[in-house]
């Protein structure tokens, strides 16, 4: 098993009342909010933060893209990836994913290519490269996309950058919404034919498809956790056996909120204000701005209103409404918190359950300081990873994680020259 | 209330385009706005004296998909397609509200298709000093109270009643989704798509409709309308909002029908 060290970067001083006062968290959060020179201390506290990581030996340090968004404060998580670029370079066992960029938000997407190219060459061809589609805050209330050609701007996105990053010669682009004369990506990327690329989602059945039919490694991003996630890994392996696919399971991921303290007492005393605060706060966005009519397909809409209507359905902060304390996140798996023993036994029965190879450690909760930030990650590093490092062992992970840098030729020359 | 019939017409290669009619006479167009299409007694009431033609805008209807329209210049062509599908060559056309904007679309791109015009409260422009609010970030409550003035009223129960059965509400609600996903693409993220710069195009007479009260489209919109419209009128119903010829239908009925048997617009 692979664990990714991940931080979205919560702005970590909402007002008290914030979810009383306040519509959301995402799209209209009053900008008034921010006080910059926080933001300037979270900022490199974050960064310090996934620096360690990397110097505790993680498989990979993550960022990720949101707009207007006061949990996540990465409009542009390539910027952050360039500065932990020049971390990574010096690491043997780190890598480096954004997980991910928005294509479909990107005009022309050849930015994208272009700047993952930077990133993978700057890391020395350890680098991860992320393609969500993307929520529906993000692209079509705050980006303005049209919800009806989000998917389709999405693939023809995608194929563009692909194309771009696989093709020797200049080429020309007519798309549906891209025209491209002259395409040709300086510079090319480190990696041979292209990094390795993950597919964040929400569990649609086109992405599970889409990640399967490419080889690409499908994660699943929520906030739930464990328990719940099993609900979307369940169908994507059964449509893996479908699709003729092997269940390597690097092929799949998850987020999950961890929190590792000295005993299961002191991880309650040391987390609880910091969980609650992601849960009443961070997840405190306007139901107004859930989805964009569009956004999803019908046949995706049906199967989720049958659920709404017969009352099946209850998720995310429905369920923290109802007077969710520390026990039940911990019960309901939304969180796994205790002591390095606690937590790595819940995490390989976890992973066994989801048959997942890759841990997107959400490492960082809500409003956690930096000293809970630093020991979370380092009581992990000590006494969880090496625990929970052979769990796949006749799996082979590559096929969906960097080589460094593969070519080995420039190196080589630059050596002899020296 | 007369039952319309359904019909098919295979506009193009790519798109079929449903239709409810009902009446005879002389053709009439109408096309709904992004609440979706339904018979209602303003629509029966005019089908007494025209042939009533009422499309289902691309995507709301089971025979087609909003895919095969690629944006709004290619939905005014699929609508003179779907024109020559039926062998007219100039109509009267009403519009309300997303169907408002599009009547106008089709008047100004070409004058000959559309004789006489009816704009009920046409979307199709945004003033930055009197936003329309955001209809793709509203609960469906909210909704309600700014598109009927009184959303306790017979009406408003009308229009949002839901079957029992659980597999009929799904039916319902899909329709909804549909229509709206299908509205977004033209509307999308305001409705502001040049409009403005095209109506001074519009060599039909035209009359256009708004309730005083219009919590959607501001009323102010309307003469905006009005004075960019070389041959306009505009009136303006109070006690009504956004669906004012619902709302106030005897008066809209009647204003509807005088424009209609004004002198029509001419081909340049």
């Amino acid at each position: 098993m692979k664990t990714v060290a991940f931080n979205l970067m919560p702005y970590k001083d909402l007002p008290a009342d914030f979810e009383k006062k306040y519509a959301s968290v995402w799209v209209t959060i009053p900008r008034t909010l921010y006080d910059p020179r926080k933001g300037h201390e979270y900022y490199h506290d974050y960064l310090d933060a996934l620096e360690t990581a990397v110097d505790l030996g993680y498989d990979a340090v993550g960022v990720n893209e949101h707009h207007s968004n006061g949990y996540g404060l990465m409009p542009s998580p390539n910027l952050m990836a360039s500065i932990l670029s020049r971390k990574v370079r010096h690491s043997d066992t780190t890598s480096l994913v954004v997980l991910g960029n928005s294509l479909a938000l990107y005009n022309p997407p050849i930015r994208v290519a272009e700047e993952m190219a930077m990133l993978d060459v700057l890391s020395g061809g350890k680098f991860i490269a992320g393609f969500p589609v993307g929520t529906s805050m993000d692209t079509n209330y705050v980006y303005g996309i049209n919800p009806s050609e989000m998917r389709e701007r999405y693939y023809e996105a995608h194929d563009l950058v692909m194309k771009a990053w696989t093709t020797e010669e200049v080429f020309t682009w007519n798309g549906k919404y891209n025209q491209l004369r002259y395409v040709n990506t300086w510079p090319r990327t480190a990696q041979r034919p292209h990094p390795p690329v993950w597919i964040p989602g929400g569990g649609s059945v086109e992405t599970y498809d889409f990640s399967l039919l490419n080889d690409y490694s499908f994660s699943y991003l929520s906030f739930f956790g464990h328990k719940y996630a099993k609900k979307v890994m369940g169908p994507f392996w059964d449509r893996a056996d479908a699709l003729g696919k092997d269940r390597n399971p690097y092929r799949a991921g998850y987020a999950q909120f961890i929190c590792v303290s000295e005993t299961d007492a002191q991880a309650q005393i040391d987390y609880e204000e910091h969980v609650k605060y992601f849960f009443a706060k961070c997840m405190h966005i306007d139901p107004r701005f859930f989805e964009a009519p569009g956004y999803r397909t019908v046949a995706s809409l049906r199967a989720g209103l049958r659920s709404q209507l017969d009352g099946t359905a209850k998720v995310g902060k429905a369920i923290l409404d109802e007077g969710f304390g520390w026990k039940e996140l911990v019960e309901s798996g939304y969180i796994i918190a205790g002591s390095p023993e606690t937590v790595r036994e819940q995490i390989i029965e976890a992973a066994r359950e989801l048959h997942v190879g890759n841990l997107i450690w959400l490492f960082h909760v809500g409003s956690m300081p930096q000293h809970l930030t630093l020991k979370n990650l380092h009581l992990f590093a000590e006494g969880v990873l090496p625990h929970i490092r052979n769990l796949w062992p006749q799996w082979d992970a590559t096929p969906f994680w960097p080589s460094g840098f593969g070519d080995p030729e420039p190196q080589d020359a630059r050596h002899s020259a020296a | 209330m007369t039952e319309p019939t359904t019909h098919t017409y295979q506009v193009n290669a790519r798109l079929a385009i449903d239709t409810l009619e009902a009446g005879s006479g002389e053709p009439l167009l109408f096309l709904h706005g992004a609440g979706g299409l339904a018979w209602d007694p303003y629509l029966d009431a005019l089908a007494e004296r025209r042939r009533v033609i009422a499309p289902f805008l691309p995507g709301t209807s089971k025979s087609n998909d909003i895919s095969q329209v690629r944006d709004l210049w290619d939905l005014v062509l699929c609508y003179y397609d779907l024109l020559d599908a039926l062998g007219i060559a100039s109509a009267d056309v009403i519009g309300h509200s997303m169907g408002g904007m599009i009547a106008c679309e089709m008047a100004a791109v070409d004058q000959s298709r559309v004789a006489r015009l009816v704009a009920i409260a046409p979307a199709g422009l945004f003033d930055i000093n009197d936003p329309m609010p955001d209809i793709f970030a509203m609960l469906p409550q909210e909704l309600a109270g700014r598109i009927l003035i009184d959303p306790q009223s017979e009406l408003a129960r009308m229009l949002g009643a839901l079957p029992d059965d659980v597999d009929e509400q799904v039916d319902v609600l899909i329709q909804r989704l549909s229509t709206l996903n299908a509205a977004a693409k033209f509307l999308w993220p305001i409705p502001d798509k040049g409009l403005i710069r095209r109506l001074p195009r519009i060599k039909a007479p035209t009359l256009v409709i708004w309730g005083r009260q219009d919590g959607l489209i501001p009323v102010g919109y309307g003469e905006t309308f009005r004075s960019q419209i070389p041959n306009a009128r505009l009136e303006v119903l109070d006690q009504a909002s956004h669906l004012v010829q619902l709302e106030r239908l005897p008066e809209a009925l009647k204003l509807t029908l005088q424009a209609l048997q004004g002198q029509a617009g001419h081909a340049p």
